[in-house]
């Protein structure tokens, strides 16, 4: 039973009507709270986005850059890119792009990966990008998430992993090959030796055009068998495994030595073509001096070639940064661009057949590799190509 | 003097003033209109009046007209769920004490929830209620100014008194013009009540200055008007009972009331009879119960009733008295119990019930059933 009023309930002077002003001021005090802590969560999050190392870019539907991180301006210099198209910031179109994974990512509702190369400063990189849709409470997409890695340094490593990989098997391959022709060949060698002793006695027994010509064949046999072997050679060379013995050595003086080796051969050159840009103070480098001897031979021979006695060689050394560089410059036919991949490929060759097999390059790849070195080429189809051997200075071994 | 307290709303007074009703939901933020009536009013034309008066206001509005007279708990709960289906905001009252305190029950439940029975008694509601104005349509209830809901229970045939300064409504308009459709009966039983009103309140236990003045002056302006209003259908004896009842409303929602509408909000739980016509019944035989404890108060009432004195107080009180009886049978009222109730036996319920009534706090002669039940035999 509920308690009857009272004398004091009827006049009522606690109870005064009860007006919205409390609720609204218990309201105002939730919403503040509320308010504080999704402002937290909001620092939060945004750390979290700051706090990620790849470009970030949110999208409206007509590809119109909202929002951009940090880490968008580490990378690119537009310093205003709200407001603007998305091909217009990345690319400095006037239209979207053709294969646009935003536009996919709209259009399907669901993730799209792209990798794609796009110049930044003038320089290319190349980026791993991911269209994500922000979808409305319906569930529609009506926002794209952009994430763009630079995967530049990545993809170079890769590169060179590929290549490195390919060289060691390859080594491997040629070594086995050149074994195993080696013993036929001694054997082929040795024999036709034998036969050559032998040709004094069969003179005369014979008849003499027929003993010239025995002589004759024998000849070319015991040539081509050199040449066999010098080919058998110059494949276990690239193959070897390259952890002969390092000593000091000084590249310049290396340089003059091989030029030394060539004296013979550069005669049929004008002397003033090649030209010598040496650093007195290069620090010497540690290593094994007959392969690097090896890499300047083949380096010089590709530019003689190169050059065909028109132009002018350069080879330099200097020091950059750790390391000591060497640089064979021409002035000769280049190198079309889409060779340049291929370069340093073992049996890649653009010499005709019975000129070269194709192993220089890919032994001075393995060569310098071999040295924790780097070889690179510039080269420009028509004016001429610089090799740069970089190999670390041998003090910090 | 005790601490006392007085309130009533904001009152907007005057013919014509219902032309407001839409500018003061507005101005109390409505968007849609929770408008509540019933169907004579609705018959009359007012409630279209209202309607067109919102809609030029640019209100969206929910009419719900579905209240009787001793208005129901079913009705309020129906109103309540209509509320809140339709998203409404203000709630409009135009009618007399059923409608008015129906939408009281309505504004409570859709606010507060619960079953409008959960906030019988006093100072129970716990939240604001949607704003409230309302727009009476007879002088007597008194509805739009006080702090009561009176709504009946239909399972236990109860009357419950729900009294809370919440209840009291935002704004008042008060527009005699809408008098001038009631009918003879519907203006004297108005004007009845809101003299008992008047005459309670006058000599309740917690009656103040601020009351006393207001509770005189309405029983002054109704003796003065009543016949008149009723024969002429005069709109200046009509405005002068809209006064009268708002003050005897701004009297007894402060003061309380008594004995009389203990009675009657007891017989119209059970018999459901229109609330206006049992205080010619009852009201000269509570005021004899109570004359021997307050006789300069009923001597200021009786003076005021004959229009002079008579040798002692206590006789101008009786003679007052008589005069108010007079004035009921000329009224062409019934004024005896057993016009109201078929069977006599059903007095002592009655008057058990009505001993329980939050307006007997107030009477100035304390009272038992059985006292109560004296009244009613006397009556008879």
């Amino acid at each position: 039973m509920k308690p009857k009023p009272t004398l004091e309930d009827l006049v009522g002077i606690e109870y005064a009507k009860l007006g919205f002003f409390r609720e609204v001021q218990e309201k105002i005090a939730e919403l503040s709270a509320s308010n504080l802590e999704l402002a937290k969560n909001q620092r939060h999050v945004q750390g979290i986005l700051e706090g990620i190392t790849d470009v970030m870019v949110v999208l409206s539907a007509n590809l119109v850059i909202t929002s951009v991180n940090k880490a968008f301006h580490a990378v690119f210099q537009e310093s205003l890119p709200e407001g603007k198209h998305c091909y217009e910031v990345f690319r400095g179109l006037h239209e979207p792009c053709s294969m646009c994974p935003a536009k996919t990512a709209l259009k399907t509702n669901a993730v799209c990966r792209q990798s794609s190369i796009c110049a930044v400063d003038g320089k290319n990189h190349h980026f791993d990008t991911t269209a994500s849709p922000l979808r409305n409470s319906r569930g529609e997409p009506c926002h794209i998430l952009l994430l763009k890695r630079d995967v530049t340094m990545e993809k170079e490593y890769q590169a060179k992993y590929y290549m490195a990989e390919r060289m060691a098997t390859l080594g491997v391959l040629a070594a086995g090959v050149a074994h195993e022709i080696n013993n036929p060949l001694t054997a082929i060698s040795g024999f036709a030796e034998g036969l050559k002793r032998r040709i004094p006695r069969l003179e005369k027994q014979v008849e003499t055009d027929l003993a010239e010509d025995f002589k004759e064949y024998v000849g070319i046999i015991l040539k081509e068998c050199r040449r066999c072997q010098e080919i058998v050679q110059s494949l276990l060379a690239f193959g070897r495994q390259t952890c002969s013995d390092y000593s000091s050595v000084d590249m310049n003086s290396l340089v003059h030595d091989t030029l030394k080796l060539l004296r013979n051969h550069l005669k049929q050159y004008p002397p003033e073509l090649i030209t010598l840009d040496l650093d007195n103070s290069l620090p010497p480098v540690l290593g094994n001096a007959s392969q690097l001897s090896q890499v300047i031979l083949n380096l010089l021979f590709n530019a003689l070639d190169a050059v065909q006695a028109k132009g002018t060689i350069c080879i330099r050394t200097f020091v950059d940064k750790e390391t000591v560089m060497l640089a064979v410059e021409d002035t000769g036919s280049g190198i079309p661009s889409e060779n340049l991949d291929k370069l340093f490929e073992p049996f890649f060759t653009t010499k005709p057949a019975g000129k070269g097999i194709g192993i220089g390059l890919a032994t001075c790849y393995n060569i310098v590799h071999g040295h924790g070195g780097e070889i690179v080429v510039c080269s420009q189809e028509g004016e001429g190509s610089i090799f740069r051997v970089k190999l670390p200075r041998g003090g910090n071994q | 003097m005790e601490v006392r307290k007085f309130s009533i709303p904001e009152i907007i007074f005057g013919r014509g003033s219902l032309e407001y009703v839409g500018l003061c939901a507005r101005r109390l933020g409505a968007e849609k209109v929770f408008l509540i009536s019933d169907p004579g009013l609705q018959k009359a034309g007012w409630v279209d009046a209202v309607t067109n008066i919102l809609d030029r206001e640019k209100l969206r509005w929910v009419y719900y007209g579905e209240v009787e007279s001793n208005p129901r708990d079913y009705q309020v709960e129906k109103g309540a769920t209509l509320y809140r289906q339709h998203g409404a905001d203000v709630v409009i009252a135009l009618g007399g004490g059923s409608p008015m305190d129906a939408a009281k029950g309505v504004a409570l439940v859709a606010s507060n929830g619960g079953r409008i029975h959960d906030y019988e008694g006093a100072n129970r509601i716990q939240r604001p209620l949607p704003p409230m104005v309302f727009v009476p349509s007879t002088a007597g209830s008194g509805s739009d100014i006080t702090q009561f809901a009176i709504i009946t229970d239909v399972e236990r045939r109860v009357k419950m008194s729900i009294i809370s300064r919440t209840l009291v409504p935002n704004i008042s308009i008060i527009d005699p013009l809408l008098l001038k459709t009631k009918t003879r009966t519907l203006i004297i039983a108005a004007a009845i009540d809101a003299l008992c009103h008047g005459i309670e309140s006058y000599v309740s236990t917690i009656a103040s200055p601020f009351t006393e003045l207001q509770s005189l002056k309405s029983i002054e302006l109704i003796v003065k008007h009543l016949e008149a209003a009723v024969e002429s259908r005069g709109l200046e004896h009509l405005e002068q009972l809209s006064t009268a009842s708002t003050a005897a409303a701004m009297a007894f929602s402060n003061a309380g009331l008594g004995a009389e509408h203990a009675i009657a909000h007891s017989l119209g739980g059970m018999y459901d009879i229109l609330h206006g016509m049992v205080h010619p019944v009852l009201l000269p035989h509570v005021m004899r119960f109570n004359c021997s404890v307050c006789p300069e108060k009923m001597a200021d009432i009786g003076e005021l009733l004959i229009g002079g004195r008579r040798r002692s107080r206590r006789l101008t009180a009786l003679a007052g008295i008589e005069k108010l009886e007079n004035f009921c049978q000329s009224m062409d009222v019934p004024t005896q119990m057993r016009d109201l109730v078929g069977d006599r036996s059903k007095l002592p319920e009655i008057c058990q019930m009505a001993v329980n009534d939050a307006c007997l706090l107030t009477n100035p002669r304390p009272a038992t059933w059985e006292d109560l039940l004296q009244i009613c035999e006397d009556a008879w």
